[in-house]
């Protein structure tokens, strides 16, 4: 099991790799296009924020683990184990009950987005937006299974603040 | 104050959550829902905002392309370059080797936007090359690292700003100009510094490099010094919009690597590729959070309460800005900054407009002063991540850290109260304010 979830959590990175790749070559294209031919390109600056919409949720849902997230930890790093695991039940039960209570307005939100497509490529809003949907339920998946590890009284990751990634 | 609002209760879930060590992001989106769920307004306005909040911000995406840029950076041979130009500037004064890793830095932060990246890059090669042979400590040198990594987002390009540029409105250009003379001072005082402490704890010189060389290695590290004046130029002769610029500079990076310095392969595009993205994802998640939670606070009409709450003080606009800079540092010691700036910094913003502060004073004081809680005890980040890299214990990183912290302390003070020292530069180009 373990080398199947990391094996699909690469997966995850060359696409989450990929997206970022695109977002990069349309603003290449669209500089080019428009100082060197004068043309302007309306669909590579909506494709741009496409990517960085879909980069980010996906990424959240199945690239980035818990301990490469933003978080405060001083004060669960420094309790011991068992409050620790009561910790973790406690916060990981908060996400599944609060994100699973706005799954059903969330879903009425996307789907009623369907009237609307976007300006230049045509996309469905309702289809661009699904992602937070496949966010949402992923982030409730993931910490149904942290849940479960810690009633059976595993502990969660340690940090590694080499990796704590906040880009300031 | 009434403590069972939907308000307070949220506020509450969303300390409570981030303190208990829930991501911050998450923190904020459930939290968001609570309020929402309590107060009986529609739950889906949760997604709603965070879809349509990061789908419109388009000078965002500024953001992964300064991260890439830096990171392209990194991956070349463009660092060592940098650094070879800089010993043969610096590397004859005594403590050569840590005026080295100050003016490295000044240079570096004139392209890339975090200081996280510079520590990761070049503090990590700094680390090595000052504590080989035992010329410093490696506690004197991480810390060197993690304060001179502080000068990466206030000089342009930074991320920061981007952010406060979002959050304020106020236009990033200007910003981006007001941060020039602070980061420079900020590279000042840490030079003075390391003068003084070179001379009483007897620092090593580096062999000086004979001056009939710089022509030479100036001119293998010229391709990566012209990438500021570019990115600039780009920037203020405004052909480009600075989202464009920040793409610009990412391709110009990888192309002075690729083909100039022929020192980068697929596999280190890739690296680069998939290293932005994972740092893109974390930031992007805290700001999806933050365009929820900043929806409810403007529901909650909070900033205007404080405002009409601090007017009653009748604070002088400099007592204001003190006042400011107090809570920051105090904050910036428990909190992550990127939370700071979309979060706290909102809120004070239209009380600091009512007192006739400027916004882009205000935007670069707030965060050279987020900036310096980064190595700020006890919660750093640049501390832990430098104390990891040198692999030297946390409190050792913290007290070779303190002169550094002291200066950079005051020079903030500098600019707080001389506003010319931000606003010279955008007004010479033609700021109004």
């Amino acid at each position: 099991m373990p080398s199947i979830g990391a094996w699909l959590r690469r997966r995850a990175e060359n696409v989450a790799a990929a997206m970022l790749a695109v977002m990069f070559a349309a603003f290449v294209v669209q500089i080019v296009f428009r100082y060197f031919f004068n043309l302007p390109t309306g669909w590579s600056s909506e494709l741009t924020v496409i990517m960085w919409l879909w980069l980010v949720l996906w990424g959240a849902a199945f690239v980035v683990r818990e301990s490469e997230a933003i978080r405060f930890d001083l004060l669960s790093g420094a309790a011991g184990r068992r409050t620790r695991i009561a910790i973790g039940i406690v916060t990981a039960a908060a996400v599944v009950i609060l994100y699973g209570a706005s799954l059903p307005a969330t879903l009425a939100y996307v789907t009623f987005m369907k009237v609307e497509k976007t300006s230049y490529l045509k996309i469905r809003f309702d289809w661009l937006f699904s992602i937070y949907l496949m966010f949402a339920i992923a982030v409730i998946v993931r910490y149904l299974w942290i849940l479960s590890h810690l009633l059976r009284g595993k502990e969660p990751d340690e940090d590694d603040p080499t990796k704590a990634s906040s880009g300031l | 104050m009434n403590l069972a609002t939907p308000f307070s209760l949220a506020v509450m879930a969303i300390v409570a959550l981030s303190l208990l060590g829930l991501p911050i992001g998450h923190a904020m989106i459930a939290g968001s829902v609570l309020y929402l769920w309590l107060a009986g307004l529609d739950i889906g306005t949760a997604a709603e905002q965070l879809l349509n909040g990061m789908y419109s911000s388009y000078l965002l995406l500024a953001i992964p392309l300064f991260i890439l840029a830096a990171e392209f950076m990194n991956s070349g041979s463009i660092m060592d370059r940098l650094l070879r130009f800089c010993n043969a500037l610096v590397g004859r004064f005594r403590g050569g080797l840590a005026q080295v890793n100050v003016v490295q830095s000044i240079i570096f932060a004139s392209m890339s936007g975090s200081a996280l990246a510079d520590a990761a890059g070049s503090g990590k090669m700094m680390q090595t090359l000052m504590t080989k042979d035992g010329k410093y400590t490696a506690s004197f040198a991480a810390a060197l690292s993690a304060a001179s990594a502080v000068i990466g987002p206030i000089l342009p390009p930074s991320i920061p700003l981007v952010l406060y540029a979002l959050v304020s409105d106020t236009s990033i250009g200007y910003l981006f100009l007001g941060g020039v003379i602070p980061g420079l001072l900020m590279g000042m005082v840490q030079i003075a510094v390391i003068g003084f402490i070179a001379r009483r704890r007897n620092f090593p010189v580096e062999p000086p490099v004979p001056l009939r060389d710089l022509p030479r290695v100036t001119w293998e590290a010229f391709p990566a010094l012209m990438m500021p004046v570019i990115l600039l130029g780009l920037l203020y002769s405004g052909v480009t919009t600075p989202t464009e610029a920040a793409a610009a500079a990412a391709a110009y990076a990888l192309l002075v690597s690729a083909l100039l310095y022929r020192s980068v392969s697929w596999r280190d595009v890739y690296n680069s590729l998939a290293t932005s993205a994972r740092v893109t994802i974390s930031i992007g998640m805290l700001i999806a959070g933050a365009l929820v939670f900043n929806y409810v606070i403007t529901v909650e009409n909070v900033p205007k309460s404080l405002a009409a709450m601090l007017k009653a003080y009748e604070l002088s606009p400099l007592a204001f800005l003190l006042f400011t800079n107090v809570v920051l540092l105090l904050l910036g010691c428990v909190l992550e900054g990127t939370t700071i700036l979309l979060i706290i910094v909102p809120v004070l913003l239209p009380t600091a407009q009512a007192l006739g502060i400027d916004p882009v004073h205000f935007g670069v004081v707030a965060v050279v002063n987020i900036m310096i809680g980064l190595v700020t005890p006890p919660y750093g980040l640049l501390l832990f991540m430098m104390a990891m890299i040198a692999q030297v214990p946390h409190r050792a990183i913290v007290r070779d850290v303190m002169p550094f912290l002291a200066v950079m302390i005051g020079a903030l003070a500098l600019i707080t109260i001389v506003p010319d020292l931000v606003l010279f530069l955008p007004r010479l180009l033609g700021y109004k304010g």
